[in-house]
């Protein structure tokens, strides 16, 4: 029993790394001793059998309509993934075309596939830099953000509390949209590889799905002491401190 | 006499830089004389005898730079050049000054110019160049231009100042698209690799967009094969053996790009021999692939600008190499952007290093990279890796970022720390 992870249009949407969270969920169950592939998938005809989960990165503006053409023609298997409970980690303009859909700043607006509640709108100025996110299911998330929009309609449902950054923006000092097993973020880049304990829970509700257990192997954990300095490192660079556990 | 009282403040300015910053160079004075004398820049830039030329892209730029001066001053032609760190306009002016007479009156016959391409838009607008060579179109520095299209836009306006010829990488899909919409009294030449090289380079150049086809011999300069650090041209069916600063295909592009502009330049005053023996004479880049002793060691320099410079000089690194320091310094504000790349051909990091450290090794550690030691201290770190015995396999390579390199130069005391 292989677990298939599909990194959905790399080509399109790896702007900032964020595919390789991919990776990042393969490497991670080798370490733990499960069978794990990730496969590339560019249009539907590519789709393997099996789909233990998803990760759809950030692309280009330049980019939206074209990969918004080509999840449309996924937009059943979306739906099933969806209510099945396959994990799936939209990032970015990957979380926007699951969304209701994009305002951009022309006027002009794009569907997206409603996969998430909200949509994404125009905000005065591109924001770039550190973000902490306090979640309710995973703890203090780190990451980096680097949008043009905000996002509104999630406010029943964010990923979390937003402690540094901007995240969705427009005073709602929250971060992110989740719905079941679908999470939308803008933490961008490796953001399961910063925070091991997102990582863990996909990989926990992929193996139970799939009638295995996931326990993170030894190598995960000499690799996540790299990832507590560096999530420490970005905490202070973000001015948040944590209480003393 | 335009110009005597603004070149003189200017000059001023730099006494004073100097003695607060002994043996630094400055931005400083330029950045006076450009509010004194505003028109000062573009005047002199315009007015070379044989023209302005200006080398823009994303990657690859200062050597080609380097290259197109060394194969113009062996044909015999007096040039002006700017250092690399000094491409945008304040660099620019005070690199003028450098050289200029009380008047600030440049001397040289052609000015050959690399262009930062953020900053090149703004600078030319106004200037006249003569011909315009564009290296590539990367996704760097993420945080600074967002998206590839951006970079390709400013390209374009540095673009529409040549009046003569461009010359682009043809590999290029972007720079392609570009030189199709210049003016129809500008000739374009190109450049760029064989299908067989393209091949040998399993992650393809690390341009954003490859073009489909590749140029057919004949016509343009091709880089028909690379083999370390020497390099066969094609040019218009003649093959031309160099050798490059350095292993890397990427470093046989530069070159082709050079050797394409150089001859973009001189017309029928261009020898391929003396073109050959002058890229062949230059001496390695400091940190892209120098190799130099250090406390007594082989030690070699490899520095990492952007994702593709990353892979491809992280790919030239021989196999087995045993002892490496990875330093990632401030410079790299998120280094999300480099995870696309793979390490996972070092095998083995002796000390990861810099103020990103730890996202470095977290990095290389899923690339399979095992990793022996983590030192956020950089002065540390370079003394400690100096000091472990000489390896059985290869030489010490030290691969860093260009903060990293900057703060590894003035720790060790090399020349040019600024």
């Amino acid at each position: 029993m292989t677990l298939t992870i599909v990194s959905l249009l790399p080509r399109l949407q790896n702007t900032n790394g964020d595919a390789e969270n991919a990776r990042v969920l393969s490497t991670r169950a080798r370490w733990a001793g499960l069978d794990a592939e990730v496969v590339e998938v560019e249009s539907a005809a590519e789709l393997p059998p099996r789909v233990d989960a998803i990760v759809l990165g950030s692309g280009s503006d330049s980019s939206l309509d074209e990969s918004r053409g080509l999840l449309l023609t996924m937009h059943d298997e979306f739906r099933r993934w969806g209510t099945e409970g396959v994990p799936i980690l939209s990032i970015g303009t990957g979380w926007e075309l699951l969304s209701w859909g994009i305002e951009l700043a022309s006027g002009r607006s794009v569907e997206g596939l409603g996969i998430l509640p909200g949509r994404s709108v125009p905000r005065a100025s591109r924001v770039t830099g550190d973000v902490v996110v306090k979640s309710p299911r995973f703890g203090m998330l780190v990451g980096f953000e680097n949008h043009a929009r905000d996002y509104v309609g999630a406010e029943a449902s964010p990923l979390g509390r937003i402690r540094a950054g901007h995240g969705n923006g427009r005073d709602s000092g929250q971060e992110g949209a989740v719905m079941g097993d679908v999470y939308g973020t803008h933490l961008h880049g490796p953001v399961l590889a910063k925070n091991p304990v997102f990582a863990d829970r996909l990989l926990e509700t992929m193996a139970s799905r799939a009638g295995l257990e996931y326990v993170a192997g030894e190598q995960a954990q000499a690799v996540d002491a790299y990832a507590s300095a560096a999530r420490a490192a970005q905490l202070a660079a973000a001015g948040v401190s944590l209480p003393t556990t | 006499m335009r110009y005597a009282p603004a070149i003189l403040v200017g000059r001023l300015t730099r006494f004073a830089a100097r003695l607060r910053k002994p043996g630094g160079g400055s931005a400083v004075p330029g950045l006076v004389v450009n509010r004194i004398a505003p028109k000062y820049l573009k005047r002199t830039l315009s007015g070379f005898p044989e023209g302005l030329v200006v080398v823009s892209g994303s990657s690859g730029k200062s050597t080609t730079t380097k290259m197109l001066v060394a194969i113009l001053r062996a044909h015999g032609v007096d040039v002006f050049t700017n250092p690399s760190t000094a491409n945008i306009s304040q660099g620019l002016t005070s690199a003028l000054l450098e050289q200029a007479d009380w008047r600030g009156r440049v001397p040289g016959d052609v000015a050959v110019l690399e262009m930062d391409e953020g900053h090149g838009a703004l600078v030319m607008q106004g200037v006249d160049a003569r011909v315009v060579c564009l290296t590539n179109v990367m996704v760097d520095q993420i945080d600074r231009f967002h998206d590839s299209e951006m970079v390709a836009s400013m390209l374009g306006r540095i673009a529409a100042r040549a009046g003569e010829s461009i010359v682009v990488n043809a590999d290029d899909a972007y720079l392609e698209r570009l030189a199709e919409r210049v003016r129809p009294e500008v000739a374009v030449h190109r450049f760029g690799v064989t299908e067989s090289v393209l091949a040998a380079s399993p992650r393809g150049l690390g341009y954003t967009e490859t073009s489909d086809t590749r140029l057919s011999t004949g016509t343009d300069v091709l880089v028909e094969a690379v083999d370390g650090a020497a390099a066969v041209l094609d040019d218009a069916g003649a093959s031309v053996s160099i050798g490059l600063p350095a292993r890397g295909v990427h470093y046989a592009v530069d070159a082709a790009a050079a050797y394409a502009t150089a001859k973009a330049v001189l017309g029928d005053r261009f020898s391929s021999s003396t073109a050959a023996d002058a890229l062949s004479a230059i001496p390695a880049v400091f940190g892209r692939g120098e190799r130099t002793v250090v406390r007594g060691h082989d030690v070699e320099f490899v520095l990492v600008q952007n994702p593709a410079s990353y892979q491809l000089n992280v790919d030239s690194i021989a196999p087995g190499t045993e002892q490496i320091l990875f330093a990632i310094g401030s410079d790299v504000r998120d280094p999300s952007y480099f995870w696309p790349t793979d390490a996972g051909s070092l095998g083995r990091v002796s000390i990861v290093s810099g103020s990103k450290s730890a996202e470095a090794a977290l990095m290389l550690a899923y690339d399979g990279v095992e990793i022996d030691r983590v030192e956020p201290d950089l002065g540390t770190a370079v003394d400690d890796f100096l000091a472990m015995p000489e390896p059985a396999s290869g030489v010490k390579t030290i691969v860093f970022t260009a903060d990293a390199m900057r703060r590894t130069r003035a720790h060790l005391g090399l020349a040019g720390a600024e």
